[in-house]
């Protein structure tokens, strides 16, 4: 999986509540919608600015804080081409696996990268590239199986494919 | 192998795991609160899911938009009520309070159970020694569609406290006081267990109060090695439920062991808007307090009325203070009232709401205005978490709190528990 794109950047503990606020709860979203509120807690002008394939690049512990899905979802669905932070909130780290939005560990990156840079992602060799600098890093391995998910489109798509699985087994066994 | 990586090898079917592997696990029950529910049905039915898999292990509780004040939300419950029979969904909680205050209190969380849930603050039921954590919607859909998630075995740090809290220092400054020391990533993705001579001797609420907040610091669970203290709260609120603890092998499990002496904490407070940036409330004294906001999966048990009562007992909140409260649960809000510290609270002028998430939820009563100051006993002091981005938030503890209500500013609560 390959990736590259203009870099947005943002500081430390950036929590959940500012990436998504709870004022743009809904039970069911139109098309578009997330995506309308995305980071308007910190800039409100944020979902304007940003294109399809740009990055976003966090300090440490970005994500933390709440559950809520919305705060990944809004990224997959703006098509932010990857999300890089030198460490996550486990609950936006599981989500963005979830979702399918490229989720990206990589220590000391918030030093490297100022905005509007190009970045560069192999997430299947495991590098990163910050085009404008030169700078060059390994990223940590992740495991296969949340590499997988992703690449997969996240885990709406397993779970179709695990329930035709099963429809399959029991006409099979019925038949 | 620790006990958490226990409690994930026996719901993955397995004598063994190891840390940092990925397993699939079939939880013993899985909370779905309003939010939850709706979009989950929703992810479900996209997913091409028609019947949950496991009803039985479903837990549904209206708390973060109960009872509705958006109509949105109020046609969000009655479709989620209509799935739920038609689901055959029975474990149904409506305005019985906060899911993380219910759950302990109806035995849904017990010794080696694993917990999933639709919030970041379901690791307080690991007070209980299981393993219990928060996920997104599209996690639990999943789930209700194939009966198991994947999980990670975390790598677990021990904070070991020692000393005795000094009087009106509580179970919330010490977490505030790590979250001082080691930051808002103090445990990321990590198990966090607390042991040592303080935590033998802490009641229940003062354990889910520890266990609570230690997504606050980024890990994936709590854990307390379950004791007498557990033992007599499962005789208590599941007497007929067989359940059987795990015991971690030896200290090597632990990636890390921190000692923790306690005794010279005093209260704390959080100030606006990084739950690391921590205070002594005594040096805060210049900050006015406009709302008090009690109550929440935090702060909102029958212990945090108790010390709340004997300090605002025959006192008045300040001119310009208001006091939003929300018992943590019904039994909670009954008991306040059988022991009279509902009255003590409004006689002072607080106001009591409905058992729920109340302001945290950040649409129900009590939002706060621009240029606002707010004292919480709640977990978070995020920018705009309690109404306007512009408004401050202050985390305390209980007693904190309750003296700030009083005093219209900032202050410790030493000197009214000793009055």
């Amino acid at each position: 999986m390959h990736i590259k794109g203009r870099a947005w950047t943002f500081g430390r503990n950036v929590n959940t509540d500012l990436i998504y606020p709870k004022t743009w709860f809904r039970p069911t979203y139109e098309p578009g919608e997330m995506a309308s509120h995305l980071m308007v807690g910190v800039d409100e002008d944020f979902p304007n600015k940003v294109k399809r394939g740009d990055v976003i690049v966090g300090g440490q512990n970005f994500g933390c804080g709440s559950s809520r899905e919305e705060a990944a979802a809004a990224m997959k669905e703006a098509g932010i081409g990857a999300v890089v932070a030198p460490s996550f909130g486990r609950l936006f780290l599981r989500n963005c696996i979830n979702v399918g939005m490229p989720v990206v560990t990589s220590p000391g990156i918030d030093a490297e990268v100022t905005a509007g840079d190009q970045i560069e992602i192999d997430l299947a060799n495991g590098k990163i590239r910050n085009l404008r600098s030169g700078y060059e890093a390994r990223l940590p391995p992740m495991a296969p199986e949340s590499l997988q998910l992703i690449m997969d489109g996240g885990i709406a798509n397993y779970t179709r494919r695990v329930l035709n699985e099963r429809r399959l087994a029991n006409k099979n066994a019925q038949g | 192998m620790h006990a958490i990586a226990k409690i994930i090898a026996k719901h993955a079917g397995r004598d063994h795991v190891e840390v940092g592997e990925i397993v699939n696990v079939i939880p013993d029950f899985v909370m779905l609160n309003d939010r939850g529910a709706a979009r989950a049905a929703d992810l479900l039915k996209q997913m091409g899911g028609e019947k949950v898999f496991n009803p039985s292990q479903v837990v549904v509780v209206f708390d973060h938009h109960y009872p509705p004040i958006r109509q949105q939300d109020s046609v969000s419950q009655k479709k989620t009520r209509e799935w739920i029979k038609q689901q055959g969904i029975t474990k149904f909680h409506a305005g019985e309070g906060i899911g993380h205050v219910i759950f302990p209190e109806n035995g849904y969380a017990f010794p080696g159970a694993l917990i999933f849930g639709t919030d970041s603050h379901t690791v307080t039921n690991s007070a209980l020694g299981c393993v219990a954590t928060g996920m997104g919607h599209s996690d639990i859909a999943s789930y209700l569609a194939l009966g198991y998630n994947w999980l990670r075995v975390p790598e677990v740090i021990r904070f070991v406290l020692n000393g005795e809290l000094k009087p009106g220092v509580c179970a919330k400054d010490i977490v505030l006081r790590i979250a001082q020391l080691y930051g808002e990533d103090a445990a990321p993705y990590l198990g966090v267990e607390f042991s040592g001579p303080l935590v033998d001797h802490m009641p229940m609420d003062e354990r889910l109060v520890l266990c609570n907040m230690v997504i606050d610091f980024g890990a994936k669970t709590g854990y307390i090695q379950p004791d007498e203290i557990t033992a007599r709260w499962m005789a208590w609120r599941a007497p007929d439920l067989k359940w059987s603890a795990e015991t971690t092998d030896s200290d090597a499990d632990c990636g890390r062991i921190v000692e923790l002496d306690v005794s010279d904490i005093e209260p704390l407070v959080a100030i606006p808007h990084d739950l690391s940036d921590v205070r002594n409330a005594r040096d805060l004294s210049d900050v006015r307090i406009d709302e008090a906001i009690f109550g929440t999966c935090t702060g909102g048990r029958i212990e945090d009325f108790r010390i709340a009562a004997i300090i605002m007992k025959g006192k008045k909140l300040a001119p310009h203070t208001r006091m939003m409260v929300n018992p943590g649960s019904r039994e909670v809000y009954q008991l306040a009232i059988k022991e009279g510290l509902i009255d003590i609270l409004v006689e002072a002028g607080a106001t009591i709401g409905v058992p729920g998430c109340g302001p945290c939820s950040g649409c129900h009563q009590g939002m706060l205005a621009p240029a606002e100051n707010a004292i919480t006993n709640a977990s978070r002091n995020f920018k705009g978490r309690f109404g306007s981005p512009e408004a401050n938030a202050y985390v305390a503890s209980s007693a904190t709190v309750a003296a700030s209500a009083i005093a219209g500013r900032i202050v410790s609560p030493v000197k009214m528990l000793v009055q």
